[in-house]
C-alpha cells in the first residue's frame, strides 16, 4: 500500500479509505535513533539555524523514507514554516497535496477542502464516513487511556502522551494500535492508583523532549492533561466527520482552543499549567494570551532540540512545583 | 547552626546562620571550590561541606543553585534555587510583598512575591546577556573596572546586540565612532536594563528587591528606578541571597518540625 506523509493531523479517514497508508512525519522523526543528526543534515542542506527542529527533522525524515512520495501539507492552521518545507519537498521531487484548515472554522470551507483531498484520493463520503466508524473505535479506546490518566489516576503522562500523540495516523495500522490499547487498558486497570500527586496539564504542542514525563513524575507530580495530543483523538461526540474537524481545537484560533483548556483544566482538577513553546514558532507569541486568560499558575517551558532536558529546565519545573505546593 | 551553600555558576557563597543571626559570609571562586573542596565519587562531584564549617556544633547543610544537581553536597538538604533567593531576600529586607531581581553570574530571575510566597517567576534561558558575566565582559573590553562601569547612566550609547559576546565587537565599533567611555558604560547598563524590563513589567510590584552581584551596580539601580518608577532596594550582602536563603530554608522546617 503506497504511503502518504503528513505534517500534522489531517483528516486521516480520507487517506485510509483510499487505501493509503498514513505516515506522521512527526513520529518517524522524533522515534529516529538519532534525531538530532535529522536536525544537523537539513542545516547542512541550508536550513537556517534559528528555525524549529520540528521542521529540519521532517525535511530529513522525508529525504531518508524514499517510500514516501506523496505529503499532505498543512498550509493552514499548523505552523506556517510549512509553507517553505513544502517547497523544499517539492524541490526534491515530491506530491504536495495542500490542505487549509479555515481560520474561522467555516463549515463549507472545511467540507470543500476535504472535497478537494478526497479527489486527490479518489474517494467518496461514504467510504469516508465508513473509516470514521473503523477509526472513531479505535479511538474510543485511547479515550479511555486518557479517562484512567484523571479520572481514575492508573495511567502516567508519558502514556497518555505517546498513546494519544499516535492516534494522527495509527502508526499505520489501526487495528493492530487498537490490540495494543486494550492490552494496556488491562495492565493500566490492574494498577494500584496513584496518589497524593501535583495535577498538571501540558499544553502547546507535543514537546520534542520525552524526558520531562518521567522528571515530574519523579518529582510527584503528573501530567493529567495533554491538551494537542488530547485533540488527536479526536474526542469529539458527532458522527458528522465535518464537524468533527471543525471541533478539532488545534488548528484554529487560540480563543477557541482556550475555551477546551478551561474546561479540561477544570475537569480534571490541575493545579498549574506546563505550557510548551517550540523555539522560533510563531505559537510563541500565544503565552501572552494564554497567560492572561488562565487563572492557574503557568510555566511556560521552551524546547529548542530533541536532547536531554536541560539543567535549566529541571530548574524551572523544580521551582514551578515547589510553588504549586 | 544552619550553613546555606548556594553553587553558581561563577562563585559559591556560603552563609552562616546561628540564633538567627548572619554570623558568617564567604565567596569561592567555582572552579576552585569543586577543585580545591570536591571529589569524584560514582560520577559526581562531592563536595565535603563540613569541612568549611566552623568547629563545635554539627550543622545542618542547605545547597541550592545552578550546580545543586550535577553536584553532590554531602548531608546536605537540596531546595530550588528561586525560592532560596525568594527566602533570602525576604530575609535581608524585613518584606514580604515584592519583586524580587536577582542578576547573577549567568542567570537573570524576576520573581512575584506576595506575603512571603512566590506566586510566579520568569528567568532568563538561552543567553545571559543581562547578568555579570555580561558586565565583566564588556567592563573588559572598555578596559575599565566593573566599579567604573557601574557609575555610568547619563547619554547612553545605543547597543543594538542581542547576544554577550558580540556586544563587545559593537563596543570596539563604537569606540572607532568616536563615543566616550562613560557614554558606552551607561550604554551597557541601559542594555542590561532592557533586557530585564520585560520581566519587571510582567511581574511588577511597587518595591523591587535586588539581589545577586549585579546589584552592585549603582546605575542600573538608577536606572530601573527612573525609568519604571518602582522603589528599588538593594539589601546589604546581595550577594548572598541564596545561601541566605538555604539558611531560612533550613530554620524554618526545623521549628515546624518541632
Amino acid at each position: 500500500m503506497p504511503k502518504v506523509g503528513i505534517t500534522t493531523t489531517v483528516p486521516v479517514e480520507i487517506i485510509y479509505a483510499a487505501g493509503w497508508v498514513p505516515v506522521d512525519l512527526n513520529n518517524v522523526f522524533i522515534t529516529d535513533k538519532n534525531p538530532q543528526a535529522l536536525v544537523e543534515e537539513a542545516e547542512l542542506a541550508g536550513y537556517p539555524r534559528n528555525l524549529c527542529a520540528w521542521i529540519k527533522g521532517i525535511y530529513s525524515t522525508v529525504l531518508n523514507n524514499t517510500d514516501i512520495r506523496t505529503i499532505i501539507a498543512v498550509t493552514q492552521g499548523d505552523c506556517s514554516n510549512t509553507h517553505a518545507l513544502m517547497e523544499t519537498l517539492q524541490l526534491a521531487g515530491l506530491e504536495v497535496v495542500p490542505f487549509a484548515y479555515p481560520y474561522d472554522r467555516d463549515p463549507d470551507m472545511l467540507r470543500l477542502q476535504m472535497e478537494k483531498m478526497m479527489s486527490r484520493f479518489g474517494v467518496s463520503w461514504d467510504q469516508v464516513n465508513e473509516q470514521k466508524e473503523r477509526l472513531d473505535f479505535v479511538r474510543s479506546k485511547v479515550w479511555e487511556i486518557d479517562r484512567l490518566t484523571w479520572q481514575e489516576n492508573l495511567v502516567g503522562g508519558w502514556d497518555n502522551h505517546i498513546y494519544q500523540v499516535s492516534c494522527s495516523d495509527f502508526n499505520g495500522e489501526p487495528e493492530k494500535f487498537a490490540d495494543e490499547a486494550s492490552v494496556f487498558l488491562q495492565k493500566a486497570r490492574s494498577q494500584p492508583p496513584r496518589q497524593g500527586e501535583l495535577r498538571l496539564g501540558y499544553i502547546g504542542v507535543p514537546p520534542i523532549v520525552g524526558e520531562l514525563y518521567g522528571y515530574l513524575e519523579e518529582r510527584g507530580a503528573r501530567v493529567v492533561y495533554n491538551e494537542t495530543q488530547r485533540q488527536f483523538t479526536m474526542p469529539f461526540a458527532t458522527l458528522d466527520i465535518v464537524e468533527q474537524y471543525q471541533l478539532y481545537t488545534y488548528p484554529y484560533g487560540i480563543f477557541f482552543r482556550l475555551e477546551e483548556i478551561r474546561r479540561e483544566a477544570d475537569r480534571r482538577r490541575l493545579d498549574g499549567i506546563i505550557h510548551y513553546a517550540q523555539s522560533f514558532c510563531f505559537r510563541q507569541i500565544e503565552d501572552l494570551i494564554i497567560r492572561q486568560k488562565l487563572d492557574l499558575p503557568v510555566l511556560t517551558l521552551e524546547g529548542d532540540k530533541p536532547t536531554r532536558l536541560d539543567a535549566r529546565t529541571r530548574l524551572r519545573l523544580d521551582v514551578f512545583l515547589d510553588m504549586l505546593r | 547552626m544552619f550553613i546555606g551553600l548556594d553553587l553558581g555558576s561563577r562563585s559559591v557563597k556560603l552563609a552562616l546562620l546561628e540564633d538567627d543571626l548572619l554570623v558568617r559570609l564567604d565567596k569561592f571562586d567555582t572552579m576552585r571550590f569543586y577543585r580545591e573542596h570536591g571529589k569524584r565519587e560514582d560520577g559526581r562531584l562531592v563536595i565535603d561541606a563540613g569541612g568549611l564549617a566552623l568547629s563545635g556544633e554539627k550543622p545542618t547543610i542547605t545547597a541550592t543553585g545552578y550546580g545543586r544537581q550535577a553536584v553532590n553536597v554531602k548531608g546536605a538538604r537540596i531546595i530550588p534555587e528561586i525560592k532560596a533567593h525568594v527566602l533570602g531576600a525576604a530575609y535581608l529586607t524585613g518584606l514580604s510583598d515584592f519583586t524580587l531581581l536577582d542578576l547573577g553570574g549567568q542567570d537573570s530571575k524576576v520573581a512575584l512575591v506576595r506575603q512571603g510566597r512566590m506566586i510566579d517567576f520568569l528567568t532568563n534561558d538561552k543567553c545571559a546577556a543581562s547578568t555579570g558575566r555580561y558586565l565583566e565582559n564588556m567592563a573588559a573590553a572598555l578596559n575599565i573596572s566593573l566599579e567604573e562601569l557601574s557609575r555610568h547612566r547619563r547619554d547612553p550609547a545605543e547597543l543594538t546586540s542581542t547576544c554577550a559576546v558580540f556586544g563587545e565587537s559593537e563596543l570596539i565599533g563604537f569606540v572607532v565612532d568616536g563615543y566616550s567611555t562613560a557614554s558606552l558604560a551607561a550604554g551597557v547598563n541601559y542594555s542590561i536594563f532592557k533586557r530585564i524590563k520585560p520581566m519587571l513589567v510582567k511581574l511588577s510590584s511597587e518595591i523591587i528587591v535586588f539581589t545577586g552581584g549585579v546589584a552592585h551596580n549603582g546605575a542600573l539601580v538608577k536606572i530601573i528606578r527612573e525609568e519604571l518608577g518602582m522603589q528599588v532596594i538593594v539589601p546589604e550582602h546581595p550577594q548572598y541571597a541564596g545561601a541566605v536563603g538555604c539558611c531560612v530554608d533550613a530554620a524554618a522546617s526545623r521549628s515546624s518540625k518541632k
